[in-house]
């Protein structure tokens, strides 16, 4: 079977799930998404499965198209932006500031919507084979990079295999650990990639789209120094970059993307980029009409934006979350009873409305969250209760409660986590000692010692991740990089591996069901909310695309007067 | 007064080299590496040691401070480890940014200390007087962090008569940038102005009460000669030494006011570069604001020795 036949036989699979209600329009979006259909094509699908082709999402009031004035061409945006800590390089960046302004000048292979769907960028289509261990992608033609040379398979070739180069220093290498290696991506021609992957991974796609930060194409000839050779096929081209202060972006003349209308991108002339460290500051900033977007705006102290009558904060279904690990290697946490116990102590609501004034989703300790992942099953409600906690404390041979330590960086709002946690725990007879150390402290070390993967307990702040299966990957399997639980469950691996080996809709959903089970049976970590992303811009500013995650894309932005 | 200078200046050599032993023993006691910085908490622990190994953070500390420091002292003060920047340009600049705003602070704040607390002294105990100490030192006791928002919030939100950043936009003429730092000029002046109007008034208060005083206006000397002539030539000394002192903190000290002001100066620089590892960095903005420090104190001296001739001429 061709590839065309293969998505053509798929494409009527979904119509044929939605048609018997087995999967909801908007799921067909998501794995037509998934499978590289165009929008057009998925479009098609749903007018094929009858009755209106709008979605049942709940996009932004940004990109509703219905609030959205006709573009305007040209001018200047202001964006306030927290400084990257190091410099500009694509293959290292790994905080807001540097994702932010690597993805204006560099794009990925497939974009995100607003809420987190795939969509084509540089590559139009992506199929798996049938257990979905090798993948094939076709590129865009007629791209080229800023530098007049042309986007090909090689590109993509250099880049991936660049990001999988342990000596790189890649951001990107422990996503992709235990998936992609080294030899792994060949161009089968100019406009076709092959990835070749260690084990089958139905969630591949997202490796290596927007919400991978550093998997950005640059040159096969990309020999580093990027703010000097700012190269990319973006649709800005970088005029100025003072680190940590300022930046200013020209548009690309060049550029090849167009909008629906046909007309050339991007709409604005110039991006004028100030950083600042504080979110006082950048505040203030914002308040004082100095700066037009903040492209990521955190809850704590943003109050006064959302009364400011010149302002416009917009939320984006998150999947940013605090993770709360319990260590199953040290004591008590071997227990399942005892981490449940935690668990059941927690008043989720009160903690979304505590730390996110009630506008997160809330979790129940697993990754399967329908409201924020929707082809995901919905997990059993986990309210507080305190009689659960007390029985739970007694057959965990804790009668008289116990205590605990839970370690916290002191970082955006988890310390606020750990005092909520704290005040909670009380009741049930759990006494909560907070060990708050600094945010340099927090990650100091090495595997071995550092505090957040050996700590007992502790609390470590993760950014969106486009699927359950991605955040599971990276915490909670025998491989995985970042476990601060060191949970190891072989059931739990066996259908992940099962989960990820199938493209089959149905069979997915089955799987992770047993998978969502096992995560909230088990407890290894506490996920109380998944936090709604906020985006803050002048009434005036419109087209701003993106998650709300750190990646934004600017190039359908413009400003009204 | 040769001998004064020349000793003082001789002293600053082994003073540099002390506080740059004591910058890269410090650093070792920071939580993290240099690595670990530049890859983020998410690189895997190879890849850190990799990096580590290739800049050669892995060396034994005394290994490592060699290193840098005969690259220093001849003048290779080498790159800035996470921002690949070269380190001597980005620290004469941020110093120099650091150097006008401390400047134009100092332009306000002297002055007008001076003559508030000499005014104070002069009307000693009167409602005036109590009036100054209690204003003054309440506004020194505000943190700069809290008068820097309201500020901002009532000239820069409310009224929009002052600009939110202290720098102006890239291209902008250099006289706009005193317009740029009256605002997170005044903070300082805030937290300056009861520190040092108190020393003037201090120091007018005990002149005052000097038996040369009393001579000079038995004498029948008009007011204001035995004002200007006297009692501000000789009150002015503890209050030289002090803005000496303070002149310091004004440079390398302003971490907050930079950081709510988003502006370039050194203090952040070192901050920044103390918080990642960076060492080539901080070594080089620390020696630089200590050289400033010591020469300040030095001048402060020197303006001391000349107004009152018994220490110029005890040495």
């Amino acid at each position: 079977m061709n590839d065309e036949q293969y998505r053509r036989e798929y494409g009527e699979h979904l119509i044929e799930q939605v048609k018997s209600g087995k999967m909801t329009r908007r799921q067909l979006l998501v794995r037509a998404s998934v499978f590289g259909f165009s929008a057009t094509v998925a479009g098609q699908l749903l007018a094929a499965c009858g009755g209106s082709s709008s979605s049942s999402s709940s996009a932004s009031p940004a990109a509703t198209g219905s609030a959205m004035p006709a573009p305007v061409m040209g001018g200047t945006i202001k964006v306030i932006l927290p400084p990257s800590i190091t410099d500009l390089d694509p293959v290292t960046i790994y905080d807001q500031g540097g994702i932010v302004m690597i993805s204006q000048f560099c794009e990925y292979l497939i974009d995100l919507d607003d809420t987190n769907a795939l969509k084509p960028k540089l590559a139009l289509t992506w199929t798996p084979n049938s257990d979905a261990s090798v993948w094939t992608f076709k590129l865009r033609q007629g791209v080229k990079f800023n530098d007049g040379s042309p986007f090909e398979a090689a590109d993509v070739v250099a880049s991936i295999e660049r990001l999988v180069n342990p000596k790189s220093g890649s951001a990107a290498l422990a996503a992709l650990a235990g998936i992609l290696s080294p030899g792994g991506t060949k161009a089968t021609d100019t406009s076709t990639v092959t990835f070749n992957l260690d084990k089958p991974f139905a969630d591949f796609p997202y490796l290596v789209c927007a919400s991978s930060y550093n998997t950005v194409m640059l040159p096969r000839n990309y020999a580093g120094n990027w703010p000097k050779h700012p190269v990319g096929t973006g649709p800005w081209l970088l005029k100025n970059y003072v680190s940590k202060q300022s930046a200013t972006a020209v548009k690309n003349p060049t550029y090849w993307g167009k909008d629906a209308s046909g007309n050339q991108l991007p709409y604005l002339d110039q991006v004028d980029w100030v950083f600042v460290q504080d979110e006082s500051a950048a505040n203030l900033q914002l308040q004082s009409g100095a700066v037009d977007l903040q492209p990521q705006t955190v809850y704590q102290g943003a109050q006064a934006l959302f009364a400011d009558p010149s302002l416009r904060v917009d939320e984006y279904p998150g999947t940013g979350i605090r993770e709360v690990a319990f260590n199953v290697t040290k004591t008590p946490w071997q227990n399942k009873d005892l981490r449940q116990a935690v668990a059941y102590c927690l008043d989720r609501k009160a903690i979304n409305t505590a730390l996110y004034a009630g506008r997160s989703n809330l979790g129940y300790d697993t990754f399967w969250e329908p409201t924020v992942f929707p082809k995901s099953p919905t997990p059993p409600v986990r309210a507080q209760d305190y009689t659960k906690a007390k029985q739970l404390l007694t057959s965990g041979g804790k009668p008289n409660g116990m205590d605990i330590t839970l370690t916290v960086a002191k970082y955006l709002e988890n310390p606020q986590l750990a005092q909520l946690i704290q005040a909670q725990c009380k009741p049930a007879g759990i006494n909560v000692t907070i060990n708050q150390i600094s945010y340099n402290a927090y990650y100091a070390g090495t595997n071995s010692n550092t505090p957040w993967l050996n700590s007992a307990m502790d609390i470590t702040e993760w950014g969106s991740r486009p699927t359950p299966g991605v955040y599971a990957q990276a915490m909670l399997l025998p491989t995985s990089t970042w476990s601060s639980s060191h949970w190891n469950n072989p059931q739990f691996a066996s259908v992940f591996n099962q989960y990820m080996s199938t493209s089959d809709e149905a069979t997915r959903t089955k799987y992770a069901t047993q998978l969502s089970q096992i995560q909230q049976d088990e407890t290894p970590i506490l996920l109380a909310f998944f936090i709604t992303q906020l985006r803050t811009q002048k009434k005036t500013v419109y087209g701003v695309q993106g998650p709300g995650s750190f990646y934004c894309d600017l190039s359908m932005a413009f400003m009204t007067k | 007064m040769l001998r004064l200078i020349g000793r003082r200046l001789l002293l600053m050599v082994p003073t540099l080299i002390l506080a740059s032993m004591l910058i890269f023993a410090l650093a070792e006691v920071l939580p993290g590496d240099v690595g670990r910085s530049i890859l983020g908490p998410y690189a895997t622990q190879q890849q850190v040691d990799i990096l580590n190994h290739t800049l050669g953070a892995d060396k034994p500390l005394y290994e490592r401070y060699a290193h840098w420091a005969s690259g220093f002292v001849t003048g290779r003060w080498g790159d800035s480890l996470l921002l690949k920047v070269p380190v001597f340009p980005a620290v004469m600049k941020a110093l120099g940014n650091s150097l006008l705003l401390a400047g134009f602070a100092l332009v306000i704040i002297v002055p007008t200390s001076i003559l508030v607390g000499v005014f104070a002294g002069l009307r000693r105990d009167s409602f005036l007087d109590r009036g100054i100490t209690i204003s003054t030192l309440s506004m020194t006791v505000i943190p700069e962090f809290v008068s820097g928002v309201i500020l901002i919030w009532i000239f820069a939100v409310w009224l929009k008569w002052l600009p939110v950043q202290a720098m102006p936009p890239q291209g902008s003429p250099f006289i706009d940038r005193f317009y740029y730092l009256i605002l997170p000029a005044i903070p300082l002046m805030f937290l300056e102005l009861g520190y040092i109007a108190r020393m003037a008034r201090v120091g007018t208060v005990q002149v005052l009460g000097m038996p040369y005083i009393r001579t000079a206006v038995l004498k029948g000397l008009p007011r204001r000669r035995v004002i200007f002539g006297h009692v501000l030539r000789n009150a002015m000394v503890p209050t030289v030494t002090v803005i000496g002192s303070q002149v310091g903190w004004l440079i390398g000290g302003l971490v907050v006011i930079e950081t709510l002001f988003v502006y370039p100066g050194i203090g952040k620089l070192m901050v920044d570069a103390a918080q990642t590892h960076d060492l080539p960095m901080l070594e080089a903005a620390v020696l630089a604001v200590a050289v400033i420090y010591m020469v300040a104190n030095l001048i402060a001296d020197i303006v001391v020795a000349l107004l009152n001739p018994r220490i110029r001429m005890g040495g």
